[in-house]
């Protein structure tokens, strides 16, 4: 599916938001989204949850023969498979570049870093040895892929067990979870991605990137750490250019930010651990009753709040105290056809001659110096949608053609809405610059 | 079957309900028979002498004889005469192709707003914002858009957009922002000035006095979605409080 | 390959060089005449041969045209030869793919695509013996057959591989210090501006290391740089003889 295009009002937006350091949920600049770790039943499935993004580790493991380069080394093998269930833009099977870049990114991070001890996977040198394979799937794609899947991968790792074996002279006996305890692997060290928006060519920098901003944002660094401050990986995609500096920031940034998920993770899995003891049910069905999984459950966004109402609540004492002149300046709204409301003339188009409009504008500000003697400048920016019926008059110019709109509402219609026809289709835009009507 | 109908106002339908048309056997010759005429709205289907629910969905009902299903979707599907809030995705030639969330992109000629002739063209570019009307949306064609209404004026329709944030919510809730009386709307007025865009498809715009603002408005509507009134309520008198 | 000492107590690796010091770099742009622009560059054993066509009409899927800018294509391949192992998948494997876009991305912070609107650029750079800093020779390749090619750049873009063993970082590693489990760190600089177009770096590396490797890489790219920008200067003069002014 093709994605939907950004607009340039949200681009826009969404840059100069990011310019005053304030993010669409509320989120400081180096802020991560609220991480959640739970686990599956089977040893080795973990479902990490990174704000909306949502991504689902598991891990297994089989007897194979193993490279004939490294005869004494297991295999490590891993996947990321973007579902269309996370976008509508993935497509089934077909090798994206996103699916390439996040395939290999993982790779690095996690083999070439040797966080697992690969030769303690050996069972039968040059024979038989364990191939773990990690298969990481997108459930849900709000931006910052990359970090979610290495959090569910190493997680995963580390809760993993793999069937216990035992050699007697040439035969390899492998015995179920039953026959005996199964056995973690070895890890060395927990790799942790964090990844790093830049925006305004590397002016302005974000950390966890939620999917609006990944798709406004000029490049991509991803640094892999572990919590004993080694670098694992860096890499840099998208086509920004970076600076020394930057780079040298954006690693202690991330040092921080990488003990404080390696905390969170140890902690989900000493959680699971005891609960699996006690003989408690775990596993994903499990969280259903519990209500840990459901949609409808939105989190709270910490949106700054402070000073808002304060501001609102002089211009609402403004605009009562002048509310008689605030009604008269507004012109009464227009039934132009039943169905539809407006207020004003709308939006000035922007492509008529240029001398006219300077005289429109010259007009206006006539208009608006003479308003500002009554009402405060606020109220020129008090757009507020009228409703018709509240006002009372209502100028109904109905010399249409279209047929009759009926539009449905639960409520009993007044009768004062049958009079002027309105509202399913009332429209929303109330407009800035407004002509006034003498 | 108007009884029927009546009887069941208000409650949760599921597709596979159906109403028979209730059948006597004995038809009066003294009293005036009138003819039962019921308008289905949304949700609703004849299919025989039989009306059948397709959505799931509370019913709803309007005098004199108006019932629909009122369901929750996220998706939008084109009606004619309905307004919505597109975005400018590629200019070919005469006719701008819009995105507005369907299934197919509608098109939007130059000519349709207003005070636009041939040599006179609309300022507009790829990635704007549009508010337009369809006059064209049926299964079988692609959908068209105009900026104009039938007399050739603007009526508030053509592009728009310098500044505020365009977000998406769900059908039910552009619904109940747009419904006459809509308390919604009267609380949102009291707590914020602002500017507000509302397009059919699940496509609100909203601009206020500075970013900061603009940003609580947003995440207000989003999370107006999912909660009840008086949750809403509280929420609101908190926000006017300064607190969250 | 544990064992080798990548790094003598005298302070030389294992073919010789210095710790700071560059393989030897020899390059001729202009190799073919149906390219716009080409060229074959050799650092130490790494032989790279990098082809331009472009900017021309884009080819293949028309939606991936963009509106404002060119679109940059590279593809990177390996020769079956180029391996001391035959080479089985010289290009449609992971590491190619993820090869390839780095490099777009290089370029692409480089070229100054604005100018070309709605048109393609391809640059296609093939490996024909292996031995150590692919990436960075690829680089280096193709910035020449970019000049050569006479398309705008803000710069050259210079790229290098440094590792760090035993405290020191070593510049420009060859495929046994590669090999050798060593963090190796790959840059692709724009040396005018000291701005990074590319950042790769694999194994683990502690964080206070990290600012040195990085300025060594650095100094490594500036020493790239001039050895093209005498490369590039000595084509210009030649061709410049041959065309009589």
């Amino acid at each position: 599916m093709k994605e939907t295009p950004l607009s340039n009002c949200e681009r826009d937006f969404l840059l100069k938001a990011i310019e005053e350091k304030k993010r669409l949920d509320g989120r400081q600049t180096y802020d991560y989204r609220k991480i959640k770790i739970k686990f599956g039943t089977d040893y080795g499935c973990c479902f990490v949850d990174l704000g909306l993004t949502r991504v689902m580790a598991q891990v297994s493991g089989e007897l194979v023969a193993p490279k004939e380069s490294r005869p004494n080394e297991g295999i490590m093998f891993f996947n990321i498979e973007l579902s269309p269930m996370a976008a509508p833009t993935f497509e089934q099977g077909r090798q994206s570049e996103l699916s390439v870049k996040l395939n290999r990114q993982l790779e690095r991070c996690l083999r070439n870093s040797k966080c697992i001890d690969t030769e303690s996977l050996c069972v039968v040198s040059g024979e038989k040895v364990w191939q773990i394979r990690v298969d990481v799937h997108m459930l849900n794609h709000d931006g910052n892929l990359m970090d979610a899947a290495s959090i569910a991968a190493i997680t995963a790792l580390c809760h993993f067990r793999r069937p216990d074996v035992s050699i007697q002279g040439d035969e390899v006996t492998v015995y179920s979870p039953e026959e005996r305890d199964p056995i973690p692997l070895s890890i060395y060290h927990m790799p942790i991605s964090v990844s790093f928006s830049f925006f305004q060519q590397g002016t302005y920098l974000l950390v966890d990137p939620c999917e609006r901003e990944e798709r406004v944002m000029d490049g991509l660094l991803m640094i892999a750490m572990n919590k004993h401050r080694e670098i694992c990986s860096i890499q840099s995609s998208g086509g920004i250019m970076l600076l020394k500096e930057q780079v040298m920031r954006c690693s202690k940034i991330a040092s921080v930010k990488v003990s404080e998920i390696t905390e969170l993770v140890v902690k989900a899995l000493e959680n699971d651990k005891k609960a699996r003891k006690a003989g408690e049910k775990c596993g994903f069905a499990e969280s259903l009753p519990q209500e840990r999984i459901t949609a409808l459950k939105v989190g709270k966004t910490p949106v700054e709040v402070m000073d808002v109402t304060e501001q609102a609540n002089d211009i609402v004492q403004k605009a009562e105290s002048c509310s008689l002149t605030v009604h008269t300046r507004v012109p009464s709204p227009l039934v132009p056809v039943p169905g539809v409301g407006q207020v004003g003339q709308g939006q000035q188009t922007t492509w008529g001659l240029e001398e006219e409009e300077e005289e429109e504008e010259e007009e206006e500000e006539v208009d608006e110096e003479e308003e500002s003697d009554n009402s405060s400048e606020q109220d020129k920016k008090v757009t507020k949608m009228e409703e018709e019926d509240s006002r009372g008059d209502v100028v109904e110019i109905s010399d249409s053609e279209e047929e009759e709109v009926v539009i449905l509402h639960p409520e009993t219609a007044d009768k004062a809405l049958k009079n002027t026809g309105s509202s399913f289709h009332q429209k929303g835009a109330a407009p800035s610059k407004q002509k006034r009507k003498k | 079957m108007d009884s029927a109908l009546r009887e069941r106002v208000g409650q949760v339908l599921l597709p596979g309900d159906e109403f028979c048309c209730d059948t006597d056997g004995v038809i009066s010759l003294s009293d005036t028979v009138r003819p039962e005429k019921v308008l289905c709205g949304p949700g609703l289907r004849r299919s025989g002498d039989r009306l059948l629910v397709c959505k799931s969905g509370v019913l709803r009902h309007k005098e004199p004889n108006v019932f629909w299903i009122d369901s929750q979707q996220w998706r939008y599907v084109p009606v004619k005469g309905e307004t919505v809030i597109g975005v400018v995705a590629a200019k070919s030639g005469d006719v701008f192709k819009v995105d507005f969330g369907g299934s197919e992109q509608a098109s939007l000629t130059y000519l349709s707003f207003e005070g636009a002739t041939k040599r006179n063209r609309p300022n507009v570019q790829v990635g704007d914002l549009v508010f337009a009307q369809f006059i064209v949306a049926n299964k079988d064609m692609e959908p068209e858009l105009t900026c104009m209404d039938s007399s050739g004026r603007a009526n508030g329709m053509g592009v728009f957009g310098g500044g505020g944030l365009l977000f998406r919510v769900s059908l039910g809730l552009v619904r109940r922002l747009l419904s006459p009386g809509s308390e919604l709307r009267s609380d949102l007025e009291k707590l914020l000035p602002c500017e507000l865009v509302v397009g059919m498809n699940g496509r609100v715009w909203t601009r206020a006095a500075d970013v900061q603002k603009t940003l609580v408005l947003a995440n207000l509507l989003q999370s107006c979605d999912t909660m009840s009134c008086s949750q809403r309520r509280q929420l609101f008198s908190r926000v006017r409080q300064g607190a969250l | 390959m544990a064992g080798l000492e990548l790094l003598s107590d005298q302070g030389y690796r294992l073919d010789g060089r210095k710790a700071t010091e560059l393989r030897k770099v020899q390059a001729r742009m202009g190799v073919f005449a149906q390219a716009d622009g080409s060229a074959y560059l050799e650092q130490g054993n790494t032989k790279a041969l990098a082809v331009v066509y472009g900017p021309h009409e884009m080819r293949g899927s028309r939606s991936r045209t963009l509106h404002d800018r060119a679109v940059i294509n590279c593809q990177y391949s390996m020769a079956t030869f180029s391996t001391a192992e035959r080479k089985r998948r010289p290009h449609g494997d992971r590491k190619s793919t993820e090869m390839s876009l780095h490099l777009k991305q290089t370029f692409e912070a480089a070229v100054m695509t604005q100018l070309y609107p709605r048109s393609q650029i391809d640059i296609y750079v093939k490996i024909l013996q292996s031995d150590g800093g692919n990436y960075s020779v690829c680089v280096n390749a193709a910035t020449l057959a970019v000049i050569d090619a006479g398309i705008p750049m803000r710069d050259y873009v210079c790229a290098c591989t440094v590792g760090f063993v035993d405290e020191t970082p070593l510049a420009d590693l060859c495929y046994a210090e590669e090999s050798g489990g060593v963090s190796s760190l790959a840059l692709a600089l724009l040396p005018r501006g000291g701005q990074i177009a590319l950042l790769q770096m694999d194994a683990r590396l502690h964080q206070d290391h990290l600012e040195t490797l990085i300025e060594a890489a650095m100094t490594a790219c500036k020493g790239v740089s001039k050895v093209l920008d005498q490369v590039v200067r000595q084509h210009l003069e030649e061709v410049s003889m041959l065309t009589g002014e």
